[in-house]
């Protein structure tokens, strides 16, 4: 048999076992073809079992050598893959009857879907039903990192474990480059602030110690306190002038570290709001350089929600949380030399709380958290029955089952009351003593000081100074480890951005991108192959011939693949296989911008963004003079109707022109893709859903746009198709009958029978309308 | 409408016939099946033959769970091809031992998500979550991105875990698993 060029290692190698079983019946290794394994057993067990091809026969091959089926090539008349509930069974027909020859798990879903498709292609090509041998293509989809091996969170996205943390703060600061000054500025203000907390404690000590109590006779304890500073205090004769400079300069220091503080923070939100908006800017206009498949694989909200979501979380983060997380490790840091240089013995004593609170911190907001977490789901679920019960309330009402709805709503209430409950209860459980044991280091201060003072060895000053330290110094022990968390979080969100930013564009310009700036129109396709996921293909060997200037209607049930192959010719795709030319030239290479600026669309449900009836129409060209827009309203049918609004032109369409009826808003489509005076229409069910009068308005704004234009109409009423030059029928993904309406009805094959169908539900509602009437 | 109906049926059942052929149906009205009437067999490669005594037999049925969720064991459909419907089972139980197995062998075969019976270790990094379990097919480690998407709860506690490589995963009810279990699950959700 004629086998097609097969490039090795594009699945799976062949193992021993499949080579030492294949001996035993005197197969060759070079005659395998390709092996492709199954994770599922032929016991429905997970395990191994292996799929064989050899030029020959199909086999397959259990993990113990065994081979439940032999299917000879020359009886094989078909093979599919067939999708079952989370796992597929590749299905043989063969002259003797259907074989189920081997399952796999979703997870081998792709090679088998692919390998099904090759092998069924190269029967139709021994069979004579397809001129060419099929091409081994298969490009398996790049789910895991190359380099570590860690699934990728999608297709379009870089390894989480290869981007590293540290690289995403440094991508950060990257954005602070612009304004370094200020950044520095900044970081000054921070480090002088928290040298001047140091100072009022230490002002305490010396109005205690050298002004108000001062000791008459010089002990070692007053020995030890005495500094270059309280001399100065010491010396000054009158005891209530000390007290005022010292109260002075205490005023003095307080004033100061209010006035960094204020810059501080002012500095900080201008840093911050600036560095968000560059990254939010940035990943905005990415997000409209990516392709359609990006959206695709994400809810439109999702999108929405994580940009901003993250972009906020950053920003909070950066402006409180960085901040914070620096003024308070300083102050740690500070607080902790200062406290070991007045006296070390004592400083080691208030250590031994340490290890307590920060693991209790730790293990209770990580408690706290899940727990409020759950909380939080529980109520967002209450506002959901709400939600829903309020959006449906004429059906509730109408069923007469607001009793059930009412219980319903009762039921989620008391879920998330019982969950809130819990997670205060917990909170107030567990917070009390964490703050026993920051408690726990003012008491040994308190002993341990005392017994020194007793002992003389210390000053009273010494001590109170002690304990302002302390309350500083613990402060930021408790916060550590949700800020931590915090922090990594808000890391998190900046590489979900950046994750955005280094998505591949839709269309890379490596400088072979043909510029193409008047086309003609010439749709080709050649043996075209897509599927949105590459193993369930929606089209098939699609080969269509359009000629300029023409128009096609194309026909087929509802998912059958009319609108993917719309959205294949707008390039929101490429196609898996096979070729689509446009005035022969691959799609792929053609300049995208040249490329949409000569295709229109009317979609079925036309968008139209916030904004005048006038700048909607001129979407695409917002230069277009108030000539060209009346021009386009015109012909469009929509002129009449626009100048009945008091606003005329002017109105406003509100958001996605929900004041306008969908006939209405059709028109303006039209109107907008008449100005945009595309090559290459495409019009996708532009008629449905509107009322008789307005569809032949509709339909005659419709035929004056398709005027020498390449058009693509997509109607489910095959009567708006009667313009059409050519009807173009698909039916499961393949082209099934091509030609004009009169020759299809002649050939009395699908399409006769959609006509046919369609008749008869005609003849049902005029003889209705009839009895009616 | 529905009252005649049943007359209908009724009458055709009654009624002696010199052909035995079903009561014509009707396109709206559920056909189901007599448990014994019907016998699986299978054929020499291995496929399931659907024999309904009297009247036809099906090679290769399309077998499928009205209810798979809430009800697995009870109404089933058999159809002719993915269009075509021949009736309804309602309770497999009455068909006989060898029946039963095969129409069991192939509703596994058709329904393949594993139920994970117990968690021995979930592992998260870089927000993918590596679970190792064990389902009645086996032990087996898989991984799931960012939990919230991809783990489905049907109330009150039922879930359906999906991994990054499209397969599903079911836990009936994660209360049920044992302690080890339960807590793997609880601290990740």
């Amino acid at each position: 048999m004629e086998t097609a060029e097969m490039p090795t290692g594009t699945l799976d190698p062949i193992p021993n076992l499949v080579e030492e079983t294949l001996k035993k019946l005197d197969i060759r290794p070079e005659q395998i073809r390709f092996a492709v394994q199954s994770d599922v057993s032929s016991t429905g067990n997970y395990g191994e079992e292996w799929f064989v091809l050899t030029d020959a026969a199909i086999f397959t091959v259990t993990g113990e050598g065994e081979i439940p089926h032999y299917i000879p090539y020359k009886s094989m008349l078909g093979i599919r893959a067939e999708i079952v509930v989370d796992a597929g069974i590749l299905v043989l027909e063969t002259e003797d009857g259907t074989v189920d020859l081997i399952q796999y798990s979703n997870g081998c879903a792709a090679k088998f879907g692919f390998v099904a498709r090759f092998i069924g292609d190269e029967i139709e090509f021994r069979d004579g039903k397809r001129e060419e041998a099929p091409i081994w293509d298969y490009k398996p989809e790049e789910q895991f990192c190359q380099s570590c091996d860690l699934p990728l969170p999608d297709e379009f996205s870089p390894c989480p474990a290869c981007t590293k943390k540290h690289k995403v703060m440094l991508r950060i600061l990257s954005y602070i480059r612009p304004y370094r000054g200020r950044a520095t500025l900044f970081m000054l203000f921070v480090i002088l602030g928290t040298l001047i907390s140091l100072a009022p404690p230490y002002f305490s000590r010396i109005m205690i110690d050298d002004i108000l109590m001062p000791s008459d006779v010089d002990t070692a304890a007053s020995e030890a306190s005495r500094t270059w500073l309280s001399s100065i205090f010491r010396d000054i004769p009158s005891a209530a002038l000390a007290l005022s400079i010292a109260v002075g300069t205490l005023l003095g220091i307080q004033i100061i570290r209010e006035i960094f503080t204020i810059f501080r923070l002012r500095l900080g939100a201008w840093l911050t709001f600036r560095v968000a908006a560059n990254i939010r800017a940035h990943v905005y206009q990415h997000l409209h350089n990516l392709s359609i498949r990006f959206f695709d694989k994400r809810k439109t909200g999702t999108v929405i929600s994580h940009i901003t979501e993250d972009s906020e979380r950053l920003q909070d983060f950066m402006l409180e949380g960085l901040s914070f997380l620096a003024v308070e490790l300083l102050l740690f840091f500070g607080i902790g030399g200062v406290l070991f240089l007045m006296n070390w013995k004592l400083a080691c004593f208030i250590l031994i709380p340490i290890p307590i609170i920060v693991f209790g911190a730790g293990w209770f907001w990580k408690k706290v958290r899940s727990l409020w977490h759950r909380a939080w789901r529980r109520r967002s679920k209450l506002f959901d029955v709400v939600n829903d019960s309020v959006s449906g309330i004429r059906v509730v009402r109408a069923f007469g089952q607001q009793r059930s709805e009412v219980n319903r709503f009762a039921d989620a209430n008391v879920d998330a009351r019982d969950y809130e409950t819990h997670a205060e209860m917990i909170w107030a459980t567990y917070y009390p003593p964490l703050m026993f044991a920051v408690q726990l280091g003012t008491l040994i201060v308190w002993y341990v000081g005392g017994l020194n003072i007793i002992g003389g060895t210390m000053t009273f000053g010494t001590l109170v100074a002690f304990h302002a330290y302390l309350g500083m110094f613990y402060e930021p022990l408790r916060y550590i480890s949700p800020l931590i968390n915090w922090a990594s979080r808000s890391m998190t969100a900046a590489e979900r951005l950046f994750e955005v930013i280094d998505s591949q564009p839709e269309q890379l310009d490596d400088g072979n991108l043909k510029t193409m700036p008047n086309i003609t129109g010439e749709v080709k396709f050649h043996n075209m192959t897509f599927g949105y996921d590459s193993h369930k293909p929606v089209l098939r060997d699609i080969t269509l011939h359009v000629k300029p200037g023409e128009m096609i209607g194309l026909v087929g049930h509802s998912g059958a693949g009319k609108s993917t192959l719309i959205n294949l010719i707008c390039r929101f795709y490429t196609p898996d296989s096979g070729r689509l030319e446009i005035d022969g030239e691959d799609i792929k290479e053609i300049d995208l911008k040249d490329l949409r600026r000569q295709i229109g669309v009317v979609l079925q449900e036309p968008y139209l963004f916030s904004g005048t009836i006038a700048e909607n129409i001129a979407y695409a060209h917002p230069d277009a003079t108030m000539e060209d827009i009346i021009t386009a309203a015109k012909a469009a049918n929509a002129h009449e109707f626009i100048v009945k609004f008091p606003d005329g032109y002017d109105t406003e369409v509100g958001e996605r022109g929900g004041r306008l009826s969908g006939g209405e808003r059709q028109r303006i489509s039209i109107a907008r893709a008449i100005l945009h005076n595309p090559r290459i229409l495409i019009l996708d069910e532009a008629t449905s859903s509107v009322d008789v009068e307005t569809e032949k308005k509709i339909q005659q704004a419709i035929d004056r746009l398709v005027q020498n234009r390449t058009t693509f109409a997509i109607a489910h009423r095959l009567s708006t198709l009667r313009n059409a030059d050519r009807l173009f029928v698909i039916e499961k993904g393949k082209g099934v009958e091509c030609g004009s309406h009169e020759e299809l009805m002649e050939q009395k094959g699908i399409y006769y029978k959609l006509v046919e169908t369609q008749r008869e539900a005609a003849n049902v509602r005029a003889a209705v309308q009839a009895v009616e009437g | 409408m529905r009252n005649e109906n049943i007359e209908k049926q009724a009458a055709l059942a009654a009624a002696p016939t010199a052909n035995p052929v079903p009561p014509e149906s009707d396109d709206f009205t559920p056909r189901y099946l007599d448990a014994s009437k019907l016998t699986f067999t299978r054929s020499e490669v291995g496929t399931a033959r659907l024999e309904i005594r009297d009247e036809a037999c099906h090679l290769r049925v399309v077998i499928r769970r009205l209810m798979p969720l809430s009800n697995p064991d009870s109404y089933i459909s058999l159809a002719a091809d993915e269009d075509t419907e021949i009736g309804i089972l309602v309770n497999p139980s009455e068909l006989t031992q060898e029946s039963q197995k095969i129409l069991q062998e192939e509703l596994d075969k058709r329904y393949f998500t594993p139920t994970i019976q117990k968690v021995y270790r979930v592992k998260e990094q870089f927000g993918i979550h590596e679970w190792e379990v064990k389902t009645e097919r086996g032990r087996v480690t898989f991984s799931v991105r960012g939990l919230n998407q991809n783990i489905k709860q049907v109330p009150p506690a039922r879930l359906f875990v999906t991994d990054v490589r499209g397969n599903r995963y079911d836990i009936p009810d994660y209360r049920k698993l044992d302690a080890q279990s339960y807590q793997q699950i609880q601290r990740h959700l």
